[in-house]
């Protein structure tokens, strides 16, 4: 069961995006909390508290009392994020109402723990392919994390998810999904490269799927 | 180099690129990134060179991800040509990129590796760069 925190917001009264825009210039962050069965709330946040704890939290994953104004607290989730595409901003938060003893999906996050083998000794590389598991379970049995032990993998190896205890939730991937595999080492080899390179310097024209023929190509290019 | 194999049209008109990228902005296979904070063409040459110069210095380890593809034709007319008599001849290929796009990603090997790999890959780009580090 992950750690449940407190986080406070305020009730939002414009709405679109000019007041939003207003709403980010003053250092806040606008959002809303919805769920089944509850109405919607459009409420703002301070960006620097979010950010603060957004860094101390698994932000999926983690049940928070939210206090709503003066309202009393209320649990959430916290179902999206939206950042700026390049600046670390945060532009938007959805918090998820979720409603005691009605299942919600969570995605959970993954951690491998350990070295495998394969790369201490051999010198492969470890590819995760899947960094979280989305269940489906009670909001008071969310678990903050899920372990697979890597350590024992050789070169080749892989893991899967029906290898990883996943506390017995159901999950909506297959169970032969990747969740990790040791690569065996790339061989470089330096020649062979500058060769590629010279071949690559070498630019083939790709072939024209609308070409009709030699006179035509050039000209229904045009239209 | 990277090109594409088959295409509808040899030429394309130049385009304007506007606002950010909207997708492929955040780490998706890998666990560094480098993102670009600037619009800009990569071609498929820039995009070799940063990929061998990857490569060189993450030497055996790692895995890399080219998330970006030169799919679009550049022209170039001769040189000494007069102005005129249509447009010139495909010379290359090229990645049109917009702020935020992650074109390359790296797994496998220690930050600071990364970080060095992809300060190295970014010389060979004319944009400027981002690292990224996956948040978990």
């Amino acid at each position: 069961m992950s750690k449940q925190v407190t986080f406070s917001v305020e009730r939002r009264e414009g709405k679109g995006k000019g007041p939003a825009r207003r709403v980010r210039r003053s250092g806040r962050v606008p959002g809303n909390i919805y769920g089944h069965g509850v109405e919607a709330i459009a409420v703002d946040a301070d960006a620097r508290e979010f950010d603060a704890l957004a860094s101390r939290i698994s932000v999926e994953n983690t049940l928070i009392d939210l206090i709503v104004g003066d309202e009393k607290p209320r649990p959430v989730l916290i179902r999206e994020v939206q950042r700026h595409p390049f600046r670390r901003q945060v532009l938007h938060i959805d918090f998820f109402a979720i409603r005691a003893g009605e299942k919600i999906n969570v995605s959970v996050p993954l951690h491998l723990i350990g070295t495998p083998s394969g790369v201490r000794n051999a010198g492969g590389v470890l590819q995760q392919n899947l960094h979280e598991i989305e269940i489906e379970c009670l909001p008071s049995e969310i678990p903050s994390s899920f372990e697979a032990d890597v350590s024992e993998l050789e070169i080749g190896d892989v893991i899967h998810l029906s290898d990883v205890d996943t506390g017995g939730f159901p999950t909506e991937e297959a169970p032969d999904t990747t969740i990790c595999v040791v690569q065996p080492p790339r061989v470089v080899v330096e020649e062979e490269e500058e060769a590629a390179d010279e071949l690559g310097d070498v630019d083939m024209e790709p072939e024209v799927i609308t070409a009709r023929g030699d006179d035509s190509a050039e000209s229904g290019e045009g239209n | 180099m990277l090109q594409p194999k088959r295409v509808k049209y040899r030429k394309q008109q130049k385009g304007r690129l506007r606002g950010n990228a909207q997708r492929g902005n955040t780490i998706a296979f890998g666990d560094y990134g480098l993102q670009t904070v600037e619009i800009g063409w990569i071609s498929n040459r820039q995009i070799e060179s940063a990929r061998v110069a990857l490569t060189r210095h993450i030497k055996r380890g790692g895995k890399v991800w080219i998330r970006i593809f030169p799919d679009k034709p550049v022209t170039s007319k001769p040189a000494e040509t007069r102005m005129g008599k249509g447009k010139g001849n495909p010379e290359g290929w090229v990645a049109p990129v917009k702020p935020g796009r992650v074109m390359f990603e790296l797994e496998g090997v220690p930050e600071s590796v990364a970080r060095r790999a992809m300060e190295l890959a970014a010389a060979k780009l004319p944009v400027k760069t981002k690292f990224l580090v996956r948040e978990d």
